[in-house]
């Protein structure tokens, strides 16, 4: 079987702030199609700006972002039209129905004249009730916004998909229902790239693991490689280990 | 892409509870607004026909001997001004009438004499509204455009997508000015169909372009403030700061410029007041007058020789002949000299004050607000150029009042050498019918939008300025 092309790749990406913080540091990865690639660690560790170099919300000190092979930099806006984005808040027009805000959310993915069944399908698909499909937003639990949230990636049907903590203060059963969902979409060939703190999430949806400390990337283990070593181990491990040096 | 964030943005205002608010000020203060001030200027324009009745009247029995003793005093009446309904301006403050007499003129009350000290300050007419209360409203729908969303979170979801930068500004400034301009457009056309029910005269002359004026220069200065709204908004990062800074930036485009400009052409360029000029023209005249009397007292010693007559005979002589002829050019001469330099006074203090003014002018341009309502006084024929055209009228109307009326009626004083004085009276026929009417010259709309092309420049400069600094700062904004 010919290796697949990375959908997301970062290719010696590297970031520093204006303040002088090193958030990024060469980092390289590839996520390739019907993939889930789950970047962990700490606070500060790098994640969260990995993610916003993808979404060009930042532009890198080296290196480059790719997706589908086109370069973030130097043309953002064909690139998003690839990728889709849940942030760990998913943050949506309180005074806009469920609908509402899916169908605003979808014309901007260039997803126009949808009709109201198609939204209402989407939501049913991501386990939202049918009672808030047209209630307001802002009276939503986090739970249902998440879910609206991952609605929006799939009305947008973009091949690749960026989440940034997006289990974070869900509980248990709003995590398991919001990676039902991703496994969907890892199986219709989305590439995910998802930042999480959640190890036991991670080992459980990823494909590959990566844990950032420090802007780097300190260490990479496939599906298979976890199989036979202890993740939380291997990341206890990492945190303890003394400063990496510039 | 643009249509669908000006729906989403207009959507989203229309759901805000500031929305509501906003259109209850808009529909109950513009109609009522113009409503009152209607009912204000029919009592002003009743009052004003009234007393031209009088006047006429007083005028149709002017006596010979009152002309003789200088006892005549004309009043000239300003009429009011239609469009006063929407732009106040110098309506209340110039005088209502000024009364002409042999010595000069001087201004009647003004129309604010009955007025409370909070309305002189403050009339609230069409201009007060969109000045004061619209701006505001207008820099704060625009303080959360893109400082709100990024509060919120939004502005990074909406940026997940293939969506230009200038996209999303143009579209958020174009959807949230329309949820402003729309209340605004239903209630002045509210407060037009209430002016037409009480049979404003919308169709005659150029009233229709006027009104259609005011409307599009208010909403021109809605977009103005929300465009220097948006920029602020651009430039934070939260909704807090920008509120705190749009304050700021209003307080100093309302009330500060607008009133340091005077204080410092005050400072700069001081001039003297009304009542200086005036005393200086009296002594002017008192010191011609005397110069003149001696000069008739020399002239008549040299031809009649030191012996004082209380009358002459009946037979005129080669001295009377000589006399008279010497008496004319005399007084003539004086006549022309006091003339000459009276308006020398007049025209220095004139270029004295046009000097200030324009320094106070110039300097409140700085302030979008002070440019609107200088625009729009003068588009409703209650500013400047209003002002200048009555000072002018008033000062046409004494020079045809002298020369019909007044100096009809000849006093003569000769200051003899030996301290005697002689005094006496000519009159040449006057046809009081024939006197002028007081007429004040209309200035065109035209003649308002080029007179006040600094206006017009200072609102396009606020107009593009921020928008092009919003687009700058939002092009390089951190959206994290």
């Amino acid at each position: 079987m010919a290796k697949q092309v990375s959908m997301l790749k970062a290719d010696d990406l590297s970031k520093r702030y204006e303040d002088g913080v090193l958030a990024l540091d060469h980092l390289n990865l590839g996520v390739r199609p019907g993939e889930v690639y789950c970047l962990l660690g700490a606070n500060g560790a790098g994640k969260t700006t990995t993610i916003n170099l993808f979404l060009n919300f930042i532009p890198p000190t080296t290196g480059t972002c790719y997706i589908k092979g086109i370069d973030v930099t130097k043309d953002p806006l064909e690139a998003k039209k690839y990728v889709s984005f849940v942030s760990e808040n998913v943050m949506l027009y309180g005074n806009f129905t469920a609908r509402q805000n899916l169908e605003f959310f979808a014309k901007l993915g260039g997803k126009t004249n949808l009709a109201k069944e198609q939204y209402y399908q989407v939501m049913r698909r991501v386990s939202l009730q049918e009672k808030a499909f047209e209630q307001r937003v802002k009276t939503y639990s986090k739970g249902m916004r998440q879910k609206l949230g991952i609605s929006i990636a799939i009305i947008k049907d973009a091949p690749a998909v960026l989440l940034d903590e997006p289990t974070a203060g869900l509980d248990p059963k709003a995590a398991e229902e919001f990676l039902e969902i991703l496994g969907e979409l890892k199986n219709e060939g989305k590439a995910i790239l998802m930042s999480t703190h959640d190890i036991f999430r991670a080992k459980e949806i990823g494909d590959r693991v990566g844990i950032m400390k420090e802007g780097r990337l300190v260490m990479e283990r496939t599906r298979e490689e976890l199989q036979y070593e202890d993740l939380v181990k291997i990341y206890i491990d990492y945190m303890k280990s003394e400063p990496l040096t510039a | 892409m643009l249509k669908t964030i000006v729906r989403k943005e207009l959507q989203e205002n229309l759901y805000s509870y500031r929305f509501p608010l906003f259109a209850l000020i808009c529909f109950l203060l513009v109609p009522l607004g113009l409503y009152v001030n209607n009912l204000n200027y029919i009592k002003s324009v009743r009052d004003y026909n009234e007393q031209m009745r009088l006047a006429d009247e007083a005028v149709a029995s002017i006596k010979m001997q009152d002309v003789m003793a200088g006892k005549v005093s004309i009043k000239g009446f300003r009429p009011p001004a239609l469009l006063s309904i929407f732009s106040q301006g110098f309506e209340s403050a110039l005088p209502r009438f000024y009364e002409f007499t042999p010595d000069g003129y001087m201004p009647g009350e003004s129309s604010s004499g009955e007025a409370s000290i909070l309305s002189v300050q403050g009339k609230i007419d069409f201009v007060f509204l969109i000045q004061m209360v619209l701006s505001l409203v207008g820099l704060l729908f625009a303080s959360d455009v893109i400082a709100g969303e990024k509060e919120s979170g939004t502005l990074r979801a909406m940026l997940s997508n293939s969506l230009p930068r200038d996209t999303i500004l143009v579209g958020k400034i174009t959807g949230g000015y329309l949820a402003l301009w729309f209340p605004f457009l239903i209630a002045f056309v509210l407060g037009v169909v209430l002016l037409l029910v009480r049979a404003f005269p919308l169709f005659v002359g150029d009233t229709q372009a006027r009104v259609l004026s005011v409307f599009l220069a208010a909403s021109l200065f809605m977009l103005i403030y929300f465009a220097i709204g948006s920029m602020i908004s651009s430039s934070s990062s939260k909704t807090r700061t920008s509120l705190i800074v749009i304050l700021l930036v209003w307080v100093s485009f309302q009330l500060v410029i607008p009133r340091v400009s005077d204080m410092i052409a005050d400072i700069i360029y001081p001039i003297r007041t009304e009542t200086q000029v005036s005393l200086e023209k009296s002594l002017l005249a008192k010191s011609v007058d005397t110069e003149t009397s001696r000069e008739l007292g020399r002239q008549y010693v040299l031809i009649y020789g030191n012996e004082v007559s209380s009358g002459r005979g009946d037979k005129e002589t080669p001295e009377d002949v000589k006399w008279n002829a010497v008496k004319t050019e005399i007084e003539s001469n004086a006549r022309e000299r006091k003339a000459h330099q009276i308006k020398q006074i007049d025209d220095a203090y004139g270029q004295e004050k046009r000097i200030r003014q324009n320094i106070a002018t110039n300097l409140s341009l700085l302030s979008p607000s002070a440019a609107f309502a200088r625009l729009l006084a003068d588009v409703c024929g209650t500013g400047e150029i209003a002002r200048r055209k009555y000072g002018e009228a008033v000062r046409d109307h004494a020079r045809a009042l002298d020369a019909s009326l007044f100096s009809r009626a000849k006093r003569t004083v000769i200051a003899l050498p030996g301290g005697h004085t002689s005094l006496s009276f000519s009159m040449q026929p006057i046809d009081v019918k024939a006197l002028p009417k007081f007429t004040i010259a209309p200035a065109s709309l035209a003649e308002a939008f080029k007179e006040d092309w600094a206006s017009l420049l200072s609102l396009a400069f606020w107009l593009i300025a921020p928008f092009a600094a919003a687009y700058v700062r939002f092009l390089k904004y951190d959206v994290r």
